[in-house]
């Protein structure tokens, strides 16, 4: 069979499955839709014979072309949105922060040790604190958790400040996680700097109150939503590591290859984590600032705690004999 | 054209878990910065549209609300601007459809919402250092940092179809005594397809590096070339 001969044989059915994929791409549904698949299998046949006997650029280029929309056409990702959302709650989040363990352990040692650390030398020596945070920052601190402070409570009395400082909290917060996860593809390097910042910032801020200030006022602003913050942090912070450890120990893989793995993997924790730290705004913005007793404010935050530790580790496990 | 397309053009050639290969044509670094400038500009005008908006609503609701759904626009435009178009079924932002790009899957798919989030986020520090984003040039995909994450890459959203410039038909048919490798054949056949849409000094030049076959250089050389494409292509 010769180039001519083929194009005849075969021009009518390349027509219709373009006139099909009009339709289709068009988001009708076409009267005999089931002969899409078996239509578009076709066309990779006309598309493999083509150009095994280079029958040319015309034939060929027109083949790829409908191949490829078909592909796109046949293969088109479409979920149900709800019961995806509901089987990553439930399922692939903690699922994957069980199998990532031992990034958990590395970001909270990169975390956790800064901020005890700074929270421990404000005890011997304020110095450190204050170079850290600069008198503007102190400044502000002494306003929010002084001795003789306008208390946060006092200050979200006004109409909308909570949707305010909410809306403040999600774009700042979110944003950070998003950059703390980018920061990963500098081999983690960007990623680690956030971390040990942050650390070193927080516990600042705790060594400095507890130095200068009332620390009930900011143990009991900070209990609500304090586990979705840090834990929403530490998770984007182990998508981002797991990026950078990609590039750096690339095992079996070439890099390129590794990193795209380590993102399809890792997924899933930058989605949860900054689901998280989104919760923790709403906390934060609505209920943390609520005039309440400290007592209630701590036993609620500590059952946060608990939950979050529940959360990651029992859900999504198979119990029985599954 | 299965096998000479890694030689003879910049195509990326895909298989499909059907079995086939496709190719791709990938979409060079500066139509995208290009894209990436456009999309900066409808951003900015986004922005600019909607602080009107909440400029003009202000009294109604009073300034802390307003200035919430401010912020709140701003981060939905800074951070899913791109993220949002990319997984509709433009598969573009507004820059790339403007400038018939499209961003697809390794296997030339439309993207995930994940895919898109990663890609689009590390472009954020992969501008800090100015020079990151050029590590596309040394890809033959063209794929920035962000890209290999994703697994993803931006290709030209209509595949092209070349018109066939066959310019004049040679004077003689040159049979082919010697055994040609399938890349060798295609290459020789392209010529001929290709050639009305060249000047005369290109086809001298390109038919000059098959003197050694031909034996003859300048026009002659390019009507034994294309004699041997006649030939070739009458045998098939």
């Amino acid at each position: 069979m010769n180039r001519q001969e083929f194009e005849s044989k075969n021009q009518t059915e390349w027509q219709v499955f373009e006139q099909q994929l009009k339709g289709a791409e068009g988001g009708k549904a076409p009267a005999d839709g089931h002969k899409l698949p078996s239509r578009f299998r076709k066309i990779c046949y006309d598309l493999s014979l083509a150009q095994y006997r280079m029958f040319g650029h015309g034939i060929c280029d027109k083949l790829n072309a409908l191949a490829i929309r078909g592909y796109r056409t046949i293969h088109r990702k479409r979920g149900a949105f709800g019961e995806g959302a509901i089987k990553f709650v439930m399922q692939t989040f903690p699922r994957t922060i069980r199998r990532e363990w031992k990034l958990f352990a590395i970001v909270s040692a990169v975390f956790w040790l800064p901020f005890f650390a700074m929270w421990w030398s404000a005890d011997k020596e304020i110095h450190w604190v204050q170079a850290l945070l600069g008198s503007e920052q102190m400044a502000s601190i002494d306003g929010m958790y002084g001795k003789d402070a306008d208390t946060v409570e006092h200050l979200r009395q006004e109409h909308g400040s909570n949707f305010m400082m909410f809306a403040h909290y999600i774009n700042n917060n979110v944003g950070i996680d998003f950059r703390l996860f980018a920061g990963g593809i500098f081999f983690g390097i960007g990623t680690l700097f956030y971390l040990i910042y942050n650390g070193l910032f927080f516990g600042a801020v705790v060594g400095y109150v507890e130095y200068a200030g009332e620390p009930e006022l900011l143990w009991r602003f900070v209990a609500g939503h304090s586990s979705f913050e840090l834990l929403g942090m530490l998770v984007v912070g182990m998508a981002g590591l797991k990026m950078g450890f990609s590039l750096l120990a690339p095992g079996q893989l070439g890099r390129g290859e590794a990193l795209t793995k380590a993102g399809r993997d890792g997924l899933p924790l930058l989605i949860g984590g900054a689901l998280l730290t989104s919760l923790a705004a709403v906390v934060e913005g609505f209920w943390s600032a609520q005039p309440m007793a400290p007592n209630i404010k701590y036993t609620v935050g500590i059952t946060f705690w608990g939950l979050h530790l529940l959360y990651f580790v029992f859900a999504g496990r198979r119990f029985g004999g599954a | 054209m299965a096998i000479p397309a890694r030689r003879i053009d910049t195509l990326q050639t895909v298989e499909l878990a059907e079995g086939m290969e496709i190719h791709l044509r990938a979409a060079g670094p500066f139509l995208r910065l290009i894209a990436y400038i456009l999309d900066l500009l409808v951003e900015v005008a986004a922005l600019l549209l909607i602080q009107l908006f909440f400029n003009l609503i202000f009294p109604l609701v009073g300034s802390n609300v307003s200035q919430a759904f401010m912020l709140l626009s701003v981060f939905c435009v800074w951070w899913f601007y791109h993220v949002l178009f990319e997984i509709s079924p433009w598969g573009a932002t507004v820059g790339k459809k403007a400038l018939g790009l499209r961003v697809v899957d390794e296997a030339g798919g439309g993207v995930t919402l994940g895919q898109a989030m990663i890609r689009n986020f590390i472009r954020g520090v992969e501008m800090i250092l100015p020079f990151v984003p050029l590590i596309a040039f040394f890809n033959p995909r063209f794929q920035r940092l962000g890209d290999l994450a994703a697994g993803t890459l931006v290709v030209y959203a209509r595949p092209r179809i070349d018109p066939l410039l066959l310019g004049p038909l040679p004077l003689e048919k040159v049979p082919v005594n010697l055994t040609l490798s399938r890349e060798e054949e295609a290459a020789i056949l392209s010529f001929r397809y290709r050639n009305g849409g060249w000047s005369e000094a290109r086809r001298m030049e390109l038919s000059n590096h098959l003197s050694k076959v031909t034996g003859e250089v300048g026009p002659k050389g390019v009507s034994k070339i294309l004699g041997m494409a006649q030939w070739l292509e009458e045998q098939r």
